[in-house]
């Protein structure tokens, strides 16, 4: 899943290695904070308004289908989407066990795992009070089809799974035929309480797919197609009262939900007001002030890098921050087409001064330089890749190695085109605009200058950065992704693959691309887990050999909250706070 | 004694206005800069308007001298938040004015390096909006009938024109047509966008100003003289009105100059004037709200520099106009 907007222009500070993250080997170099008091229970008192304050004009996403951003899959999973099976309501890694949601359990496979059943619970209705059924999930899923009513932001990988009709166009405009070969592949029985899925291939970890809110229920009759996203049907102990852009966004308690048939949610709170557009500055002045309805507030987003030491530095804060890892890696997507010569990727790699953008996006509390593509949260997957050699592991440039490497370039024939591209006409670097990426854009273009790299800035309105890089990739470009679950077939495939649907780089025009992809195909489908995992660390390391992107950070986020607020405590999966478990004292 | 003509003159013709006893005469330049020299304050201003050009026209050799360079990092001057080492924004020997967070670049050198984007932007602004303005005021003025109708009805409309609003919201595609047009991408696109917007609201305020004084002076006797004895067209201009404009011109230049840095300032700050990693004011100010907590004095010194630069320019501007304008109020001669 993809950082949202701004966050990633603040977090993505781009290209870097080495130090241990706190997941694993040792050596780290920051501490992480939990919370406090905050992330406890203590003193609850049930009722009472969170304010969720937010510097973007509105929600990315309320429509399910087009949800595929961290922290919103976390907070409105836990408030208005229920799904067939969800995560644990725990803070650590306790919050990324599978429980079953909507389903009875976390589904059956059988057939080779080519074939999921779920069966509904009793119980379960929509705010209406009218029930949810199998046909409620079926047609919510297949809203993922139609790109041209629900976008094509939402998790398109997860489609290549199921076996629909390859030209399956959406409920929207599918013909007669169409539609009941996707019922085929999206089964419901008679009494509507169970659903099958029947995919093309053998898919291990089905049953963590359809814990994507892509696999929740919308009412047919109730689908306002692609203004749903304004006012979607809610199922979850929250519904939305009002919605109004650049202004506020008002949650109130479901009437219609009932406990007994949600083992998992607990909600505190009578409402929820989520407040757009504000000031970045004005909102760590009000938190740290801590006044009024601030007390029971929480930040859509982080801590700006300037007010680190002070909230950070001072222990009356002790109860109210956090610090620690979110699961993202950062990385420099290198377009493809344009730079097609490992020598020079691996150049701007080497030369990169990656502690000087450590440095001003806030030091240690920015991340841990990344190993590859896969967070060592991964467990199973991640091992520490072999860097190129040269790499300082404390960040900064390496120029010799990189020189070596442009050296290298120049001499190669088939890097002309390249080479002349990076030094002449210079490469375009993709960034959303932030005051942040005044400096870093600067350390860009004085690295690369070293090595005699041209570096061309091109600031992107924010809200529409992944968008343009979507339609106009640059040469460099800024991301940033975290698994959907712990498999690195939420990472390499959609990072990487062309249908994945965010390699913005282009990168089936390396010559190598088919014997990659073929490699990415057996992991896909290899059944034995701990098989599976070597298979995608041997891709890791192919990558970063490759350097088709490259590796910036594992990232870590700062929060704070007001001084009532409790339970908010990272969730594990989401990089964010579970928002459906907070409650408020007195 | 014989007049002596010429720069040279300027000292003893002063001198000889300090005494009474003498009596000279001076032409009405020499007359207001005579008084200008007696204002005290317009005199601070105008070294402060020096020291800042010597400033930026020689920011490479400065910089260099003192070690102040505005784009090298300083990752030993910030710690591990970011943030400047040391008390009042990481001021030291080696950054008298401190550091920048997050980089640790050095403010001096930045704001050194500013001062050329911002007086390169009021100078030719200026120079663009008083020649236009100029040009158009004396054909108005001269011409009158239709010409002087469609020119001022054409300067009432741009002043109806609200010019900062159109400024930002036509930055984007305007400095994109631009680029297409061939201008080379990035601040020069910009800075092109945005001097040519300056002109084409500027120029009024010049025009109006030129085209009353022409009109005034048409009737004058000494044109009425030059015209008897048959002077071509460009001799009145040039030899009898120009001259006579002047002053009034001066006094208009100093007093929008520091509009004109103050735009840049303020568009840069918004994010609509130059891009990073050029050293701007503007950009410095922009960036420096954010550490008003953390790191109060780098907000507070690129935003006093402004305020000097520009109070030096408006001190200076007033006593201009009190020198040179004689139905001023405040006329001290």
């Amino acid at each position: 899943m993809r950082k949202r907007r701004a966050f990633a222009a603040l977090l993505v500070a781009s290209g870097l290695a080495i130090a241990a993250c706190g997941g694993g080997d040792g050596g780290g170099t920051t501490g992480e904070e939990s919370g406090g008091k905050s992330a406890s229970s203590d003193g609850i008192v049930d009722g009472g308004t969170l304010h969720i304050l937010d510097v973007s004009e509105g929600a990315t996403n309320l429509d399910p289908q087009r949800i595929y951003t961290g922290a919103d899959l976390g907070f409105l999973g836990s408030t208005i989407q229920r799904t067939l099976t969800s995560y644990k309501y725990a803070a650590g890694v306790e919050g990324s066990e599978l429980v079953a949601d909507l389903a009875t359990d976390t589904g059956t496979a059988s057939n080779d795992a080519k074939t999921w059943e779920f069966t509904l619970r009793d119980g379960v209705t929509f705010e209406d009070g009218s029930p949810i059924e199998c046909k409620d999930i079926r047609y919510g899923v297949s809203r993922t089809w139609a790109s041209d009513v629900t976008g094509d932001e939402g998790p398109l990988f997860a489609l290549s799974f199921i076996d629909a009709p390859e030209d399956y166009p959406g409920p929207f405009t599918a013909t007669e035929e169409q539609q009941a070969g996707f019922n085929e592949a999206i089964e419901c029985s008679e009494d509507g309480k169970t659903i099958t899925f029947n995919l093309r291939e053998s898919v291990g970890d089905f049953n963590f797919t359809v814990a994507l809110l892509a696999f929740g229920p919308v009412p047919e009759d109730q689908d306002t197609g692609d203004q749903y996203t304004l006012k979607p049907v809610s199922s979850g102990p929250f519904k939305i009262e009002s919605y109004e852009q650049g202004k506020e966004l008002v949650m109130v308690r479901n009437e219609n939900w009932n406990k007994d048939s949600d083992p998992i949610r607990e909600p505190h709170l009578d409402k929820i007001v989520w407040h757009f557009g504000l000031d970045e500055t004005v909102i760590d002045e009000r938190m740290i002030a801590d006044e009024g309805d601030d007390q029971a507030a929480i930040v859509y987003g982080g801590i700006q890098p300037q007010n680190l030491q002070t909230i950070f530095g001072d222990d009356k804060f002790k109860d109210r921050r956090t610090d620690g890892f979110d699961g993202f890696v950062s990385y420099t997507m290198v377009n493809m087409k344009t730079v097609n010569c490992a020598e020079i990727r691996r150049a701007i790699w080497l030369a990169l001064d990656r502690d000087a953008l450590r440095t001003a996006g806030g030091g240690p509390f920015t991340g841990e330089y990344a190993k590859g593509f896969i967070n060592p949260r991964l467990g199973a997957d991640y091992e520490e890749a072999d860097l190129p050699e040269g790499l300082n592991e404390d960040g900064t440039p390496n120029v010799e190695a990189a020189q070596a490497e442009m050296d290298k370039a120049k001499a190669n024939p088939d890097c002309a085109d390249a080479y002349k591209r990076a030094t002449e006409t210079g490469l375009t670097r993709d960034h959303a605009d932030s005051e942040l990426w005044q400096k870093l854009i600067a350390i860009w273009i004085d690295s690369m200058d070293k090595i005699g790299i041209k570096i061309i800035d091109n600031p992107i309105e924010p809200s529409k950065y992944y968008a343009t890089i979507n339609e106009t990739p640059g040469d460099l470009m800024s991301a940033g992704w975290a698994a959907d679950w712990n498999n690195a077939s939420t990472v390499i495939p959609p990072l990487f693959i062309k249908d994945g649907g965010f390699a913005y780089n282009y990168t089936w025009e390396d010559p190598e691309y088919d014997a990659f992809k073929a490699l990415v195909d057996e992991a896909k489908v290899e059944t034995d887990r701990e098989k599976q995992g070597d298979m995608w660390k041997e891709l890791n390391q192919w990558l970063v050999d490759r350097v088709w992107n490259i590796p910036g950070l594992y990232t870590k986020t700062q929060n704070i909250v007001g001084s009532r607020v409790r339970n908010a405590y990272q969730w594990y999966q989401f990089g964010w706070y579970n928002v459906g478990a907070i409650g408020l004292t007195e | 004694m014989a007049r002596v003509r010429g720069k040279f003159a300027k000292k003893e013709t002063t001198a000889e206005v300090m005494d009474p006893t003498k009596v000279v005469g001076l032409s009405p330049f020499q007359l207001g800069i005579a008084r200008l020299r007696r204002d005290r304050v317009a005199v601070i201003g105008f070294w402060v308007i020096v020291a800042f050009v010597f400033m930026a026209v020689f920011a490479p050799i400065i910089v260099k001298i003192f070690g102040l360079d505005p784009y090298k990092l300083d990752r030993s001057a910030i710690n591990d938040y970011g943030l400047p080492k040391g008390p009042f924004g990481g001021i030291s020997w080696d950054h008298p004015l401190g550091v920048e967070p997050g980089t640790g670049r050095d403010i001096l050198g930045r704001l050194i390096y500013g001062a050329r984007i911002s007086l390169l932007v009021g100078t030719i602004g200026t120079i663009l909006t008083t020649s236009v303005g100029l040009v158009l005021g004396m054909i108005a003025g001269l011409r009158r009938g239709i010409v002087d109708a469609i020119i001022s009805r054409l300067g009432d409309v741009t002043l109806a024109f609200p010019s900062l609003l159109l400024l930002i919201a036509l930055n984007q595609p305007f400095t994109q047509r631009l680029v297409d047009l061939g201008v080379p991408r990035g601040n020069t696109a910009r800075l092109t966008y945005i001097l040519l917007v300056l002109m084409i609201f500027g120029w009024v305020y010049v025009a109006r100003l030129v085209r009353g004084q022409v009109l005034s002076l048409r009737e004058r006797e000494f044109i009425e003289a030059a015209r008897s004895f048959g002077a071509p067209n460009r001799h009145i201009i040039f030899k009898e009105l120009l001259p006579n404009l002047w002053p009034q011109i001066i006094v208009l230049v100093s007093l929008s100059l520091p509009g004109y840095v103050s735009i840049e300032a303020t568009l840069s700050f918004l994010g609509l004037g130059l891009y990073a990693p050029t050293a701007s004011w503007g950009l410095m100010l922009g960036d420096s709200v954010g550490y008003y907590r953390s790191d109060p004095t780098y907000l507070v010194i690129p935003g006093l520099t402004l305020m000097i630069l520009v109070l030096a320019f408006n001190l200076f501007g007033d006593g201009l106009r009190d020198a040179f304008d004689p139905r001023s109020d405040r006329q001290q001669l």
